[in-house]
């Protein structure tokens, strides 16, 4: 049931199986959500500590989401999106919430200021891991500079684009266009079908 | 300030990373429901960055798993929308995402309490499953059908006290000091005649409060109870009184327990 498609992306065939799982949940299907626990308690912890940094408090969060993932299970609409991005979604608006929230955000910054020139760029061993790891490793190569800083202090930094662009020096208005042609770029060389 | 039509369309990348707050998000929100291009344009970049997820993966500690799948099994569902505009779009997004949160974070909590609980009891191995699922249940019902519970329950330093009875059987408390509130639960108490009553107290240097009755047992266990005005150094106590209660303990408590940390 969950065998991915011919010719189609591992996220298609992901997606496949995770919608009839979700629709699955929606109707109180404990063994459904199981396996959707199985499935994506990696990415949604690996996001949430990606952007939080510390363990414990992305377990916490981690945990919130997937029971969110519960709870939420009869609102997601397959006509909408996809399921992994739906997840994600929720994990990465949570993750954001709370590292924007007053206190996390301090220790944040003062834990580890982020390198603008590098970016947090642990991102490549965690990229490695996976083919689909290594697809998006090549596609963020193919970005300019500012469009890959921008877009990763955005989604893996957390930062709203305003900081972004203080992080980075450079002018609001381009910071903008930058994360918009960096995440078109990257939806075309991931052959993303949205 | 407003922006201008086309400015707000650049932001379609960076909302979709959720980097767009405030009232910009407000107001990109509010052209995104009539912008006919941008809703198809947000879900492309979207499924973009869950693959930017994706890439990401890490195992999270294994404990967990039982954790959210425990939380599941009583965490109600949300029926399916029936009218999903008011649900979608406008400004009270963040409201709604907060009010989310809260209630999250209360299941995460009572979770926590009831790990907590399980240890502070000493209960065995093969026991522990069966008190975890004793307390979530109690707890469980308090969420649902009490806020005042429910707010003690989810102040950030709630903890867990708990004793054993002079007469058998355990009283627990979730204790927020900053809330100067108490939550009451006990479980094998022995059952008493309807002439009878178990009561409550806060007990401070030289007074003894009267704090609420347990109700009659159900499945060895009373329903939760609050009990408001705590004061730092007041510990809890329990007393068998007539039906009603009384305005003093006239008898001699099955438990004090201290509430302080």
């Amino acid at each position: 049931m969950r065998q991915p498609r011919p010719g189609s992306g591992p996220q298609e065939g992901r997606d496949q199986g995770l919608e009839g799982l979700l629709a699955r949940v929606a109707r109180g299907d404990h063994a459904a959500f199981e396996t959707v626990y199985d499935d994506l308690s990696a990415p949604v912890f690996g996001l949430i500590k990606k952007v939080l940094r510390d363990p414990a408090q992305s377990e916490e969060v981690a945990q919130e989401v997937l029971l969110e993932v519960w709870r939420m299970a009869s609102r997601f609409d397959a006509g909408k999106g996809g399921a992994v991005s739906w997840v994600m979604t929720i994990a990465h608006r949570r993750a954001v919430d709370r590292v924007r929230s007053e206190i996390s955000a301090a220790q944040r910054e003062q834990k580890a200021a982020p390198d603008p020139v590098s970016g947090p760029d642990d991102v490549a061993e965690a990229v490695e891991a996976s083919l689909e790891g290594q697809r998006v490793r090549r596609c963020l190569d193919g970005l300019t500079e500012v469009q890959r800083e921008s877009v990763k202090l955005a989604y893996y930094g957390g930062y709203s684009y305003p900081r972004v662009a203080k992080l980075l020096g450079v002018a609001l208005g381009t910071v903008k266009t930058r994360i918009r042609d960096g995440l078109i770029r990257m939806r075309d060389c991931m052959e993303v079908s949205w | 300030m407003r922006l201008q039509r086309h400015e707000l369309h650049t932001l379609t990348g960076s909302y979709a990373l959720d980097a767009v707050q405030g009232e910009e998000l407000a107001e990109f929100e509010r052209h995104l429901s009539h912008c006919p291009s941008c809703p198809a344009e947000v879900r492309g970049l979207r499924e973009t960055a869950a693959r930017l997820a994706l890439a990401t993966a890490e195992r999270p500690p294994a404990a967990m798993r039982g954790r959210v799948l425990a939380l599941a099994e009583r965490t109600r569902q949300l029926p399916p929308l029936t009218d999903e505009r008011p649900a979608r779009r406008g400004t009270s997004r963040q409201a709604r995402r907060t009010r989310r949160v809260w209630i999250l974070r209360l299941s995460v909590a009572v979770a926590a309490l009831s790990v907590a609980g399980a240890v502070l009891f000493g209960v065995g191995q093969s026991n522990t499953q069966d008190q975890l699922n004793s307390i979530r249940s109690q707890l469980a019902s308090a969420e649902a059908h009490n806020h005042a519970i429910a707010a003690v329950l989810a102040a950030s330093d709630a903890r867990l006290v708990s004793s054993p009875t002079s007469q058998g059987g355990t009283v627990n408390a979730v204790v927020s000091p900053r809330e100067g509130k108490l939550v009451v639960l006990t479980s094998g108490l022995p059952a008493l005649p309807a002439s009878k009553v178990y009561q409550l107290w806060l007990l401070g240097p030289s007074v003894a409060r009267p704090s609420g009755l347990l109700s009659q047992q159900h499945n060895g266990r009373t329903e939760p109870v609050v009990a408001a005005g705590l004061v730092a150094g007041y510990k809890l106590g329990v007393t068998v009184e007539p039906a009603g209660g009384s305005l003093k303990p006239t008898t001699t408590p099955i438990v004090v327990m201290p509430l302080a940390a």
